[in-house]
């Protein structure tokens, strides 16, 4: 399948931007950090409220650097008219979106295993057995944050305000990611109840699945000149 | 600035026909909401509020599926039509939006208590909300028109797909949490048959509010293209445009 090799040289053309500049890398493992470090001067010291505020913590971080790197990916393409000449080449826009979003949800990934053992150790939150479920549910609910994000990112990319305007946009929309992924991530490790934690990841993997149809489907319209 | 105008400016007689049934209905509406419906088991006179709360939130969720589906129609076609009766829909949508959260506000601070549950509904009506606020902010940041329609349809359509999620997410964020959860309708399927009667009344009053919303918005929407257009086109073929 051609279309599968371009989808890859898209995202690894933009992962390794982003390995040789670093720009967003330490901007947001360093913003993630203060945002949970704000949030538990914001909680409270009391051992028991922050070790239940943990799931919710860590998802917020993600979900605020997740806004900063999706952001990054289109800005990059906005200097000496970079994006204008990816859309030159002969191939479906859909394509583009694709490998953009997989270098930014690899990219999240990356982030939300590093930041789970972090908030773990700041939250006093049990990782335990059930930690391939909790994986999964970083991989599916940074999957559907990242959609979004990608989506909504090239749709404000040459919009005044974009900055602003970008979460204001997406945040409404991903509400059932951060619900599902903070319930699913408190089932998993402060309940210890798994199969409550896989209807909430049901719910991950059908936004994940109608999101990915939907945004492929219809992004050639948000470049269009 | 050339007087260019479209052939006739005025409301045309049937849309004032509309808006007149439109208000005798809301009467007829309000007296059997009032007057006739009898007062519930539960929660007396209070039900009242639940006619006009339940039926603008039906035609909300109307509303919006109309504009994704006329965002699509632009989407298709690229016609300017299907635009403006879009941007038409999605502003009855925010309108009727906003009546259902002051409702569901009204609604609950006798019953509940509380001006804000963070009940199943209530919560998808102000994601909801949010939403279509986005709508009109990137709407107002495009200046092309086509290129405007085009991302306000795309808007439109994620916005529809995000109601089912939404309401899933919000209704499971409840019914996990059984310690906090009030049962806010007393009403549900086991209803009095007036009363359904009457609801049902008060949901058919709001859909032809919404549709006459529609038509003098769609109105308003012609005379902006043709205004558009007039300004567009060079001074020395100033015509009446026909949209």
């Amino acid at each position: 399948m051609p279309e599968f090799g371009i989808v890859l040289a898209i995202a690894r053309k933009d992962l390794l931007q982003e390995l040789r500049s670093r720009a967003v890398t330490v901007a947001t493992i360093f913003f993630s950090g203060i945002v949970l470090i704000i949030l538990a001067f914001a909680i409270g010291q009391e051992e028991r409220v922050l070790a239940g505020a943990a799931p919710g913590v860590l998802w917020v971080a993600l979900a605020f650097s997740g806004v900063i790197s999706a952001a990054q990916s289109y800005q990059s393409e906005l200097e000496e008219t970079a994006f204008e000449q990816l859309l030159l080449y002969p191939v479906p826009r859909a394509t583009i979106f694709l490998g953009k979003l997989l270098a930014n949800w690899l990219y999240m990934v990356l982030l939300g295993s590093l930041m789970l053992p972090v908030s773990a150790v700041f939250f006093d939150m049990p990782l335990g057995p059930g930690w391939p479920l909790l994986l999964l549910t970083v991989l599916l609910g940074t999957l559907g944050f990242g959609l979004i994000a990608t989506f909504y990112a090239a749709l404000t990319a040459n919009l005044r305000a974009r900055e602003s305007l970008l979460p204001v946009l997406m945040f409404p929309v991903v509400v059932p990611i951060l619900l599902a992924a903070v319930r699913a991530t408190g089932a998993i490790v402060q309940l210890g109840n798994f199969s409550l934690s896989l209807s909430w990841l049901q719910l991950l993997a059908g936004f994940d699945l109608v999101y990915l149809v939907v945004c492929t489907a219809i992004f050639h319209f948000v470049v269009e000149e | 600035m050339n007087q260019t105008m479209p052939s006739n400016p005025n409301r045309p007689r049937w849309l004032n026909a509309l808006g007149l049934i439109t208000l005798a209905l809301f009467g007829v509406g309000a007296y059997l909401s009032l007057v006739v419906s009898p007062p519930d088991v539960n929660q007396g006179q209070l039900i009242r509020i639940m006619y006009a709360h339940v039926s603008v939130a039906w035609v909300c969720f109307l509303a919006v599926i109309a504009s994704a589906v006329f965002g699509m129609l632009f989407l298709w076609r690229g016609r300017k039509i299907h635009d403006v009766l879009a941007v038409a829909s999605a502003e009855s949508a925010l309108f009727f939006a906003g009546l259902t959260i002051i409702g569901g506000m009204t609604y609950s601070k006798p019953t509940l208590n509380t001006y804000w549950t963070w009940d199943a509904k209530l919560t998808l009506t102000a994601l909801l909300f949010a939403l279509l606020v986005g709508y009109f902010i990137v709407r107002g940041l495009l200046e092309d028109p086509q290129r405007r329609g085009r991302v306000s349809a795309v808007i439109g359509i994620i916005v529809l797909a995000s109601l089912p999620f939404n309401y899933l997410a919000a209704e499971w964020f409840r019914t996990l949490h059984p310690a906090k959860s009030i049962n806010l309708d007393g009403s549900g399927v086991q209803m009095d048959p007036t009363m359904l009667q009457v609801l049902l009344f008060n949901v058919g009053v709001a859909a032809f509010a919404f549709l006459y919303f529609l038509f003098e918005r769609v109105r308003i929407g012609r005379i902006e293209i043709a205004r558009e257009e007039a300004l567009e086109a060079p001074s020395g073929s100033a015509e009446v445009v026909r949209v």
